[in-house]
């Protein structure tokens, strides 16, 4: 539940649930209140009526009208009056229906004897106004919860949108994407902060990160010209005349070693550099060109395992990214199809107007999609390769945002690039 | 007297000219003439390595370890070629190259640099660097490349490499032995010319495979195909009459043995 609709629907029952009680203690306060007042008169007039009986004729007895109507009783024929205030309906001719009254009841001597006196006040009209008092108010209260919470929602939702704009942003966030992570000024304190806090932790993080990224390239960097000694010495010790076969072979596979080394260190260089976009220059380019010198270059390997090259392509087809990149990605999944082909196996080069397929025969392999880009995932522990070809694939695609698939089909395993 | 005189200045001139003769054809016969080479390089271990390297092929090699010397240094004194690393403590190589242009000196230039990026190779290239290596480089690599410089501006290219029996013509991309044209592939081509621009070396198989295919094959693979090639040559040149000069060397590479 939305944090809003949570308020709201909070709010909402708990003002309803006090003017439930409210509107119910009014009415009673309101009625009380009349009461009180009609009381008041009842007394009055009660007094005005024992001062009439007493400095009076008999003439005066009995003024009667609809509002102020009077009962005489002898107190003998009554055998319990009700002394005090209260409530009464009394069927009234004219109207044809009951009308609420409130009666006092009291006792006074007369000529002498006792009587038992009635008066009554009509609560017609005031029951009808505090209907239509409680009726008013209610409706007012009601407006006014209503325009409340319209407001509290409208100014909430105004003060959450940069909240919500925030949980966006880090929901989007990527710290590869090189985009600057930026948030909206708020009007309230809390929230503020809040873009403050995350905006310093996204500053650290990314430093730490290009720091991070900074070291391995710096690192890599530097491995090369201590490679490069080693290399250099090892090469003029295999000049020397007095060594013996087996101290030549020691030394021919440190060489080989280090060699190894340093073209690892070239190739995660190159990652790192992918990473961090030090490819920036883009060109149209022609793949198939590309495609031509790369199966050129590596003829021998294609003659050798007598692999039957052929190749399907659309005339226009052009690709908008670094020719270096460019050049590296398809030499990658070439070599990797030559790699993985059977002796006289097929590859199958397919390049149409957003993708390029490249295909080759080879024994169904159980290297999971997923792993099958990772670094450093060989199928065998053979020292063929270094295993990061694919992943340099994937890198580069990553980078251009092209989508990169596997699927094995016919007995053929193929790699799409979509652009 | 007078005619006496003449005899012996038209007796010098044919003399000289002869001279001057036998040494064009000298040069050809002794495939180059060696060359004065300096090299730029921070790195002392590196460059003496370099230096030894290039020493033994005959070359006449001097090193400076910082921008300031190279500079006073080629300010100094003439040089066929200079091999220069782009970082150095106090300056950048690619300046040297751009002042060393200027001059308008037409030495052969080689970079060496840690850095592999295609921005640095193109830059390195285009201020008129011959060729461009990444270290760690073979120093046969470099060697072949130094040769190569040699042939451009000692011969024009128009140079012919005759050792024993063999002769090469690199330009022609042509091999005859004992005056017989042989037939080579591109590859088997390149490879005689490597071996012979490191005669008497020994070539370790990764060498031989970067020079050949460069970054395009992974070495395990590239390996097989060496020794098909150099298979293949061998017979070639054994067929024709020519020793047997390409020896291998178990479990290291191979050597092109004249001695």
């Amino acid at each position: 539940m939305k944090l809003l609709t949570k308020t709201s629907l909070n709010y909402l029952s708990v003002t309803l649930f006090v003017f439930l009680f409210a509107t119910i203690a009014f009415y009673y306060l309101l009625r009380h209140q009349v009461n009180q007042n009609i009381n008041i008169e009842l007394e009055k007039r009660k007094s005005n009526i024992v001062n009439q009986l007493l400095s009076a004729h008999e003439s005066a007895a009995a003024p009667t009208n609809q509002n102020e109507k009077i009962l005489i009783t002898p107190l003998k024929e009554i055998k319990n009056p009700q002394l005090n205030f209260y409530d009464t309906i009394i069927y009234e001719h004219s109207y044809k229906k009951y009308i609420p009254f409130r009666q006092l009841g009291f006792v006074t001597q007369f000529n002498n004897a006792a009587y038992y006196i009635q008066i009554y006040k009509s609560l017609e009209e005031t029951d009808n106004l505090i209907i239509r008092i409680f009726l008013i108010m209610t409706f007012l209260v009601i407006l006014i919860i209503i325009v409340l919470l319209i407001t509290v929602r409208h100014t909430s939702l105004k003060a959450w949108s940069v909240f919500y704009d925030t949980i966006k942003k880090i929901n989007n966030y990527d710290i590869n994407s090189h985009n600057e992570f930026s948030l909206q000024q708020s009007e309230v304190k809390e929230f503020d902060d809040l873009n403050r806090v995350l905006k310093a932790m996204t500053a650290r993080i990314e430093r730490d990160y290009s720091n991070m990224k900074e070291y391995t390239e710096n690192a890599s960097h530097e491995l090369q010209t201590p490679l490069a000694i080693i290399n250099s010495k090892m090469e003029l010790l295999l000049q020397s005349q007095n060594l013996d076969e087996k101290q030549m072979k020691a030394v021919a596979d440190a060489y080989e070693a280090s060699n190894r080394l340093s073209k690892l260190n070239k190739t995660l260089l190159l990652l790192a550099k992918i990473e961090n976009r030090q490819f920036p220059e883009s060109k149209s380019i022609n793949p198939l060109l590309m495609i031509e010198k790369q199966l050129e270059s590596l003829e021998d390997l294609i003659d050798s395992k007598e692999i039957k090259v052929s190749k399907q392509f659309d005339e226009d087809v052009f690709i908008k990214m670094n020719p270096y990149l460019a050049e590296i990605l398809l030499a990658n999944l070439i070599k990797n199809a030559i790699r993985h082909n059977l002796k006289g196996g097929d590859l199958i080069i397919k390049a149409i107007k957003g993708e390029i397929c490249i295909s080759n025969s080879g024994p169904e392999h159980n290297i999971a999609k997923g792993l099958l880009f990772e670094r450093f995932h060989k199928q065998s522990s053979s020292q063929e390769s270094l295993g990061l070809g694919l992943s340099i694939v994937q890198k580069i695609c990553e980078l251009y945002n092209y989508k990169v698939d596997y699927n094995y089909e016919n007995k053929m395993h193929n790699f799409y690039i979509n652009f | 007297m007078n005619l006496v005189q003449i005899f012996i200045s038209f007796a010098i001139q044919v003399e000289i000219f002869f001279y001057f003769c036998y040494l064009i054809v000298s040069y050809n016969i002794f495939e180059f003439v060696y060359m004065k080479i300096l090299i730029i390089e921070d790195e002392k271990t590196l460059t003496d390595s370099v230096v030894e390297y290039l020493h033994e092929e005959g070359h006449v090699c001097e090193a400076v370890y910082n921008y300031t010397d190279a500079v006073e240094k080629i300010e100094l004194y003439e040089y066929d070629c200079i091999v220069v690393d782009i970082n150095l403590p106090d300056g950048s190589g690619l300046d040297i190259i751009r002042r060393v242009k200027k001059s308008a000196k037409s030495l052969g230039i080689i970079i060496i640099s840690a850095r592999n990026s295609l921005e640095n190779r193109i830059e390195g290239l285009e201020i008129g660097a011959d060729n461009y290596l990444t270290k760690p480089f073979h120093l046969a690599e470099l060697n072949a490349h130094l040769k190569s410089i040699n042939r451009r501006i000692n011969f024009d290219g128009n140079e012919q490499i005759v050792i024993n029996e063999i002769k090469l013509l690199p330009n022609n991309h042509t091999v005859f032995v004992n005056d017989k044209e042989l037939k080579l592939t591109r590859k088997e081509f390149e490879l005689l010319v490597f071996f012979i621009s490191n005669k008497n070396k020994v070539i370790t198989k990764s060498g031989l495979a970067e020079h050949l295919w460069g970054d395009y094959m992974d070495m395990a693979d590239s390996f097989d195909f060496i020794y098909t090639h150099i298979k293949n040559l061998r017979s070639k040149l054994l067929k024709e009459g020519c020793a047997d000069y390409i020896k291998t060397v178990y479990g290291v590479g191979y050597k092109f043995d004249l001695t």
